[in-house]
């Protein structure tokens, strides 16, 4: 169960000829799959595309009914070697992944598969996490898509460019036998907009229709064939590829009327470029240009013919190309200088190497590149000056005053998170033993690197952290600490972490943090998913296990680890015992603690519309959530260096005498109880407790809280009247 | 100008009509989980209804909380052609319209990105403060100015609606994005009509808090609605009149007392009382008529004010009596109940986390005993099973009786093992404040109060800190005001190691 739910979206996705269809990218990119006949669709989640996995998930009737099929690949290899079902039959199939760490995963099939090459279309549609909002190293998938030959796809932001593109992509991965990368990027993937639908296409093949099995020895990546397929990516995949751009027109040219300069840039930019234009009075609203564009929806492989025409008689153009290197730059460069074209290419001389091309930048790229071109005399409405001191209208002295009171937001674990109180318990930890090395891994728990925890020094990647703690582990003063969640463990930890380490004698803890699902991404199923109430929570429930769960334990049994405990993470002061003993013990061999807690944002999706149900039918309920008494609360805020829960928060002091604020639970507290658990193991102060509510209470309840209240009453009338007398 | 207000820095009505020719422009900065794109979807949706063209995207982040998210729309009159405008994807600076913050440093973010442009951009924001992880987690006090963030926003924004969104939809029982549609269509700022944006909000369950919400909101952002709202005033204090005999003993003095230091010295005296009795007060009261009359600011008796506010509260220390006392107050009961908004009549189980340790339980015997227990490891091996951590029920008559009976121990305070430590440290440092040369070094070492703070073993580090640092002021020839400052400011970093001949040379302010 994914935490957005597109249950009604995608009814959209049953659209026929004709209708308009409203929605978001990545929306339209599934109906674009549908409408192109795809047989099989894959993938694996991570932002920018995780709506896209949670899509085809919610849409799996519609796909069904069609005869598509899908899986929530294990990972991005496994979703890459999918896409070999396109190699000897014409089966249209498309797989998803958050790039370049998705295309790094998946490299090793992707190479084979572009080296085979591909009978029916494939198209791996990868979400391009560069610049604002994106959570990975920055690096271009451009590279792959150079050294393996894949062609790349980047259409412009707009819903019926996306759509056509995924379209038009499959018949010329058909046309040059070759994988395609589809390039969105973030704000790409979330834009809105709409377009006119056609009818879906049923793919030819499925469970009803089977393929007949068929061997081309020639397509399989065994020498000697592997050198026959290389000559032929050079001498009929990429002309049949450049044969099919040029005569569809997959780029675009805008004409503008000051011909002896143009723009070239890469689709994903296109709305920027105007924008910028549009800002210097050099285009309108709806994109009519004064200055030649040439789009290039098809970022690679570059058309040299269209290159030579667009750039011909052109005395300077300007290349818009996000990112390092500057491939297409280069490329560019290369085919106007063998055919002795003389244009002056501008590109990343007056535009940043790194970095987004953001509305900013494009602004005062175009501005120099307008300005560097001087020998058509064109108006612009802002001068470069003005263009540079638009960045920011504050003065440097305000600006000064102003980043000081800016408090940084880090993303941080939610409320009521299980994986809280498991680092509170690590930091009580460190406190007693020194400082900790940690390799931290990929997922929500990466967020314990930052403040208030600060615990661990390195991540190398999904599933890696184990792996990547074995270089370290000799020359540490502590036995080596890895902590993976239960994504990563799935994805890749189990084998090139525990199996490598249980072979290499590995003696270090492997914290795995079990939460039942792929949480950082969205929330998406994993293989160890229970029904949620066998994982420890704080709430009880009760049903039954699903059939077909994989358990970690086992996995970890079953690769040769010996030592293993699975504690509840919101019992602190068990797992500090436990990995105290893991840290210390003489047992040789890897220790792996599994620490248990339910997703909390999951489990409040699930749980809470039971809790509704059950106070509406009158069911006896109880609800907790935490107080702290503002009176005897100090103001040292160690409880949220031990939590940074977000409803852990503080207030002004209600104190006349006091001025630094008090710590304060707001009411998003879910009750989670870590709170008072630190409160205890870490001998914090007495201003917590836990405030139960009892909904629809029993006769018996009733009796026993009236008593109590009278009781509490009549004390309390003694107390007023003396301290009336005690206060003035 | 005044705070929570709306500014018009040109005068001019702050409607964008529909231009032909471009685009309105809106950015939203939000939190996580707040319901930015609940309100981007209302946005579209009103945009649609009016048969405009309107186009968001976002920075949603993944699924995690608390980070900061950011959305953009761009909006535009469909013309008779049907022709689809190209629109932007990202906000750019001098190109933005109407600028949204639900909460007013992110406000001040924008401001500091350059998206508020004062030729230009209407800033709406929710003046209410979310705070971040480093203003929470700071030992003292690390929220942020809000105040300058408004003045900036008054300064840089065409034209600026504020006020608290969040009391609002507090009050309503609803979210956020509630209040800032009411405010954005109560600005004028988007051509729809407010009855368009309404009808977005009468569906579902929440529809009638989300309503409320919304008009509120937008009542208030109407040019003039502000108007409306009425800052909060700050009372001046005055001593009230005797309505007990204590009251006629004690208040012609402190009406006796300098203005400037009566209302602390009101609390603090009824603090003490409280807490002990009349002498305990009566002793605070010498001391500090000793600290007036060492006090060089004949104005506003800072020294007297700063080290005499620290003087109450650290004589009125937080001891096991004391923690005892504060948990069985008449008024408790109905301030948690109200905070945890319990209906009436519905039964609450109120559970509190106690850690004795035996360190406290010392503190609370005469002093040769305490002394004996901490040295005794039997003694400590067999009481050490009775103590650790507790949850108790203070709603049960059982624990209201036991913290009753804690909390008479009060009686026997002053010749317990605990008092005497304490008034050793308190003696120390009082001395040092008054035999002080200089002003400004006595009103650093006064300010050293703030260090005393928490329970048990932070109690214990804080105080120690304390002592270190008067310590370093008798030994050391050159302190001076700035380096104890700087001392107190390394001390409150609790994850620090502290030690103070290694903070000042490690200072190259100081050293």
């Amino acid at each position: 169960m994914a935490e957005r739910s597109f249950t009604d979206e995608v009814k959209k996705l049953r659209a026929g000829q004709g209708e308009v269809f409203k929605g978001e990218g990545i929306l339209a990119i599934t109906k674009a799959l549908l409408q192109s006949g795809v047989s099989y669709v894959g993938g694996y989640q991570g932002s920018p595309i995780s709506h896209l996995m949670d899509v085809l998930n919610d849409a799996q009737d519609i796909l069904g009914d069609l005869g598509v099929h899908f899986e929530a690949n294990g990972s991005e290899a496994t979703a890459a070697a999918m896409l070999s079902a396109s190699i000897n039959y014409p089966l249209r199939g498309a797989v998803t992944w958050k790039s370049t760490v998705g295309t790094n995963v998946a490299s090793d099939a992707l190479s084979n598969l572009a080296s085979s090459g591909v009978t029916g279309g494939a198209m791996v549609i990868v979400g391009e996490d560069y610049g604002e909002g994106s959570s990975i190293m920055q690096e271009r998938s451009y590279a792959f898509a150079m050294k393996a030959q894949m062609w790349l796809l980047d259409p412009r932001p707009n819903l019926p460019s996306i759509v056509d593109m995924v379209e038009k992509g499959f018949e010329l991965s058909e046309a040059s036998n070759t994988p395609i990368f589809y390039m969105m990027r973030i704000r790409g993937c979330h834009v809105t907009g709409e377009f006119v639908a056609r009818d879906n296409v049923a793919p030819e093949f499925h469970s009803e229709a089977p393929v007949t099995p068929n061997r081309e020895p020639e397509k399989i990546i065994l020498p000697p064939f592997v050198y026959a397929q290389e000559r032929e990516k050079i001498a009929e995949r990429l002309p049949a590829a450049i044969r099919f751009v040029e005569d569809n027109a997959l780029n675009e040219v805008f004409p503008g009327r000051y011909d002896s300069v143009g723009i070239i840039t890469c689709g994903g930019s296109y709305n920027t470029v105007i924008r910028a234009l549009q800002r210097q009075g050099l285009a309108d609203v709806y994109g009519e240009t004064d200055v030649p564009i040439y789009c290039l929806n098809v970022a690679y492989p570059l058309i040299p013919r269209e290159l030579v025409k667009f750039c011909a008689g052109k005395e300077q153009v300007l290349v818009l190309e996000e990112g390092q290197p500057e491939y297409i730059e280069q490329g560019i460069q290369t085919v106007l200088r063998r055919q002795d074209v003389q244009t002056r290419v501008y590109g990343k001389d007056i535009m940043p190497m790194a970095g987004e091309y953001t509305g900013q930048v494009m602004l005062e790229g175009i501005t120099r590149f307008i300005q560097a071109a001087s020998r058509q005399n064109i108006p612009m409405k802002l001068s470069l000056d003005v263009v540079l001191s638009t960045e920011t209208p504050v003065s440097e002295e305000d600006i000064g005053r102003l980043m000081g009171e800016l408090p940084p937001r880090p993303a941080g674990l939610c409320t009521g998170c299980p994986e809280r109180p498991l680092f509170s318990a690590i930091k009580q930890l460190q406190e007693e033993m020194g400082p900790f090395h940690i390799s931290s891994d990929i997922g929500c728990h990466s967020f314990a690197t930052a403040a208030p925890f600060n615990l661990g020094n390195t991540i190398m990647g999904y599933g890696l952290s184990l792996a990547s703690s074995s270089g370290m582990r000799h020359a540490l003063p502590h036995k080596a600490i890895s902590i993976m969640g239960d994504g990563g463990f799935w994805h890749n930890g189990l084998t090139s972490g525990v199996t490598s380490a249980v072979f290499n004698e590995h003696d270090g803890l492997l914290i795995i943090i079990d939460n039942g699902y792929s949480a950082a991404t969205g929330g998406q199923d994993i293989p160890s998913l229970v029904e949620p109430n066998l994982i420890a929570t704080t709430l009880d429930a009760n049903q039954p296990k699903r059939e077909s769960w994989q358990d970690i334990e086992d996995a970890c049994r079953g690769a040769g680890v010996k030592w293993i405990r699975t504690v509840s993470t919101y019992n602190i002061a068990a797992m500090k015992e436990t990995l105290r003993a893991a840290l210390t013990t003489n047992d040789a061999g890897l220790k792996v603690v599994v620490a248990e807690g339910e997703c909390m944002l999951n489990r409040q999706r699930r749980v809470k519309p039971l809790i509704r149900q059950a106070v509406s039918e009158g069911r006896r309920v109880k609800r907790a959530r935490f107080y702290i008494d503002p009176e005897t609360c100090t103001g040292d805020h160690g409880c949220i260096r031990l939590s940074g829960c977000p409803s852990l928060t503080i207030r002004e002091n209600p104190d006349p005498l006091r001025t630094d604020p008090v710590s304060y639970v707001d009411n998003s507290c879910v009750g989670c109880g870590v709170c008072g658990t630190n409160a205890h193991s870490a001998v914090l102060c007495p201003s917590f407790s836990r405030v139960e509510m009892i909904h629809n209470p029993t006769v018996w309840d009733r009796f026993l809280d009236t008593t109590r209240a009278r009781m509490r009453e009549w004390w309390r009338a003694r107390d007023r009247k003396r301290m009336e007398q005690r206060q003035f | 100008m005044v705070a929570g207000a709306r500014s018009e820095a040109h005068g001019a009505t702050p409607v964008l009509m529909s231009r032909e020719d471009a685009t309105i422009n809106m950015v939203i900065a939000a939190l996580g989980g707040e319901g930015g794109g609940v309100l981007t979807n209302w946005l579209i949706a009103a945009a649609e209804q009016n048969d405009w063209w309107c186009q968001s995207t976002s920075l949603a982040g993944v699924a995690q909380r608390t980070g900061a998210t950011i959305y953009y729309l761009e909006f535009m009159p469909r013309q008779a052609s049907e022709r689809p405008p190209v629109m932007s994807l990202f906000p750019a600076q001098g190109d933005i319209d109407i600028a949204v913050a639900s909460e007013i440093a992110e406000a001040g973010r924008m401001i500091s990105r350059g998206f508020i442009s004062p030729d230009r951009s209407l800033l709406i924001a929710s003046d209410h403060r979310v705070f971040g992880i480093t203003e929470k987690s700071a030992a003292g006090d690390g929220s942020v100015d809000r105040e300058l963030i408004i003045e900036m926003g008054e300064r840089y924004a065409r034209s600026f609606i504020h006020f608290d969104m969040s009391e609002i939809v507090q009050r309503q029982g609803t979210v956020i994005s509630a209040a800032l549609l009411g405010a954005i269509a109560g600005s004028g700022a988007l051509p729809f009509a407010g009855h368009c944006f309404r009808k977005l909000l009468s569906s579902g369950g929440s529809a009638p808090a989300n309503l409320a919400a919304f008009d509120e909101s937008f009542r208030r952002a109407q040019p003039g609605g502000v108007g409306e709202y009425v800052p909060p005033e700050v009372k001046a204090f005055s001593l009230p009149v005797a309505s007990n005999p204590l009251g006629e003993r004690w208040l012609p003095r402190i009406a006796d007392l300098p203005a400037a230091l009566q209302e602390m010295a009101y609390h603090s005296v009824n603090r003490l009382i409280d807490y002990q009795d009349e002498p305990y007060a009566e002793e605070w009261f010498s001391r500090v008529s000793a600290l007036i009359d060492r006090d060089l600011d004949r104005k506003s008796y800072s020294l007297a004010q700063e080290a005499g506010r620290h003087l109450a509260l650290w004589m009125a220390f937080e001891d096991i009596p004391r923690v005892a006392q504060l948990k069985v107050r008449p008024d408790r009961e109905s301030m948690i109940r109200s905070e945890v908004k319990a209906a009436a009549g519905q039964p609450v189980a109120v559970a509190e986390f106690f850690h004795p340790r035996i360190e406290e339980v010392a503190a609370l015997l005469p002093v040769s005993w305490g002394s004996a227990l901490l040295r005794s490891h039997t003694a400590k091996r067999w009481l050490s099973r009775l103590l650790g951590p507790r949850t108790l029920r203070t709603d049960r008559i059982n624990m209201q009786v036991l913290l009753r009976c804690l909390a008479g121990f009060r009686r026997f305070r002053r010749s317990t093992f605990g008092y005497a430590h304490e008034r050793k440290m308190i003696d120390r440092w009082y001395d040092a404040v008054l035999s002080a040369d200089e002003h400004d070094v006595a009103m650093a070492i006064a300010a050293l109060g703030r260090l005393v703070k928490g329970y048990g073993e932070t109690r214990h580090r804080t105080t120690s800190r304390l002592m270190q640092i008067l310590d370093y002021v008798e030994h050391a020839p050159d302190s001076d005001s700035s380096k104890i400052k700087a001392l107190q400011l390394k001390a409150m970093e609790p994850e620090s190691n502290f030690n103070t001949g290694h903070a000042v040379s490690s200072n190259p302010e100081l050293a």
